[in-house]
């Protein structure tokens, strides 16, 4: 019982020691994670944002079948897509000659499929709660087509920045596809989750400690975020 | 001149015909308001002549052109033209960057833009109102914003959807106010709906009724419903609280309302020897001056409105809670 409390301890001691030295190791760990996930979650915008307002505000047929799709999707095992990834990047696989596997860009393409669900989907539902007298004042003070949609992504703004806020939530904490799709080669593709997985594995409990307090950290801060975000986008 | 002219104009909803307008002419510089029960097809009126809504058939011409419904076109009307919604919408942010909205879309510079605006708030009232959040406006302010909004874009043809529907007294006043301003001001031709027949009549005398879809020729005054009986003395409509007698012959007629003009309506203080069957005795609620004329509205076991002159109204001595007899004749009675 005592020694189990000592290994607790000393790895507390541990995690605190490479937090407040600000060791090298940890902090790239933490701030390529960051990256690879802000790099995903900005290509999954670019791409999610406008079919979301498309599937929020148009009405087509296979709609219903799109959002039953998006809905699957958000909550798509990570090691699924790890795998999907894996059966198109490996050596061997169609997609094979660009050489992404084990890369950072294959760790982002990763995060990007798990994100893109999530930020298209909660799009879409942005868009589909903002009233739809706001088109028609938009149009009625002469507003074209373009001002109308600028208009209703404005009005859904709250609620947008939430979905991204989700999305980017999704990307950081994920470890089954970077581990398999980036292969949690030091310095150059390991994240925070993965390192995780990797110490704890290992005995080195002390650093994957280090990296879960920054993981709490980034996640408690996208959900007060999202909170936050949720909360503006009712009341205004 | 008119501004705006409807001909032929029918739109069908769900296989049905909601409304059907054979011509309706909509002159410059006037304010016209359209009343008729809820239902009556007044908003599908007002967003076909906005242009917000493509009418199933029929032309609508803007100053003498037809409209086309392309995008190129339709554009460069709504420019010129503008709606207040029954509930209208702001948007999520402040009183000034809703008022400012249109002039956005229409490029216009921001040192005139703040300007322009700072004036519409004036005009409604709300002046130092620019920086407050819209949507924590009462009902009435979000109303004078909304009306604001519109104003700021000096639109030759303005279109309020129940204007004063959901707000109070005070702002009922006001808004009133503001709309006989713009018009006599600024020339802006008001086309407005409304179920409050003493409003319209206290804003014009360009008064048309909507019943079913349809303009009908009587006022919505006195508009009944209920169903006709055949009794022995003869046709007539029973409303659940009244008996009207109608004209002999129209008992066949499957009429679920009737209507009589007010102008048809006698007032006396005693009761009328006349051949007329229909006759009522009623008090005095309201005494609306419409310029030319003196609507009275008359509780009896329903509310009845008559027009007499100034002339009438002076030598019966008729004040609000004055007792007075009513008497119109059976064909007097339109059913519907």
């Amino acid at each position: 019982m005592e020694s189990s409390i000592g290994f607790l301890w000393n790895a507390l001691e541990t995690s605190i020691r490479l937090i407040f030295s600000f060791d090298g190791e940890v902090y790239g760990i933490v701030l390529r994670s960051l990256g690879f996930s802000l790099s995903a979650t900005v290509v999954a915008v670019l791409f999610g944002v406008p079919v979301g307002f498309l599937i929020g505000s148009k009405r087509f047929r296979g709609r219903s079948a799109v959002i039953t799709i998006l809905n699957t999707a958000m909550a798509l095992p990570t090691v699924v897509v790890g795998l999907i990834g894996y059966s198109f990047l490996s050596r061997s696989a169609p997609l094979g000659f660009l050489n992404l596997m084990f890369s950072p860009k294959a760790v982002i393409l990763g995060e990007f499929l798990l994100s893109l669900p999530i930020i298209t989907n909660l799009t879409a539902a942005a868009v589909q709660s903002v009233h739809p007298a706001a088109i028609a004042t938009a149009r009625t003070l002469g507003a074209g087509r373009f001002q109308t949609t600028w208009t209703i992504l404005m009005e859904a703004r709250f609620a947008l920045v939430a979905a991204i806020v989700v999305g980017y939530g999704r990307a950081v904490s994920e470890v089954g596809s970077a581990m398999m799709l980036g292969g949690n080669i030091r310095f150059y593709t390991r994240t925070m989750t993965t390192a995780i997985a990797l110490e704890t594995s290992k005995g080195e409990f002390g650093l994957g400690l280090a990296l879960g307090f920054f993981l709490l950290l980034v996640v408690l801060s996208v959900n007060i975020l999202f909170h936050y975000f949720q909360v503006r986008g009712r009341t205004g | 001149m008119s501004i705006l002219e409807l001909r032929d104009i029918t739109h069908i909803y769900n296989r049905t015909e909601v409304l059907g307008i054979s011509a309706l002419s909509i002159e410059k510089g006037e304010i016209y308001a359209i009343v008729g029960p809820n239902g009556s097809g007044k908003t599908t009126l007002l967003s076909i002549m906005s242009l917000g809504l493509r009418p199933s058939h029929g032309k609508i011409y803007f100053e003498g052109h037809p409209i086309r419904y392309d995008t190129k076109s339709l554009m460069a009307v709504r420019r010129s033209v503008t709606m207040v919604l029954q509930t209208p919408y702001l948007f999520n942010t402040s009183v000034a960057k809703n008022v400012a909205y249109g002039l956005r879309a229409r490029g216009v510079p921001k040192k005139d833009l703040d300007k322009r605006v700072m004036e519409a708030l004036e005009w409604v009232g709300l002046d130092g109102f620019g920086k407050r959040k819209a949507r924590e406006l009462s009902g009435g302010e979000t109303q004078l914003v909304a009306l604001a909004r519109a104003l700021v874009l000096n639109p030759a043809l303005l279109f309020l959807d129940e204007p004063t529907a959901n707000v109070d007294a005070r702002h009922v006043h006001l808004f009133e106010g503001i709309i006989s301003r713009i018009n006599k001001e600024r020339g802006t031709t008001v086309v407005m709906t409304t179920h409050n027949l003493s409003q319209a009549y206290r804003l014009t005398e360009r008064v048309f009724s909507l019943f079913e879809g349809s303009l009908v020729t009587s006022s919505m005054h006195n508009l009944f419903s209920g169903k006709v009986l055949l009794t022995e003395e003869g046709p007539c409509f029973d409303t659940g609280a009244i008996r009207i007698w109608i004209p002999p012959g129209s008992e066949s007629v499957e009429a679920t309302h009737v209507t009589i003009n007010p102008e048809n309506i006698i007032a006396s203080g005693e009761p009328f020897a006349s051949s007329a069957r229909n006759q009522f005795q009623g008090i005095i609620t309201e005494i609306i001056d419409q310029g030319g004329r003196i609507l009275l509205k008359v509780r009896s076991q329903e509310i009845f409105g008559l027009q007499i002159t100034h002339h009438s109204l002076r030598n019966m001595r008729l004040t609000v809670g004055s007792r007075v007899y009513l008497t119109f004749k059976a064909s007097s009675v339109q059913l519907l």
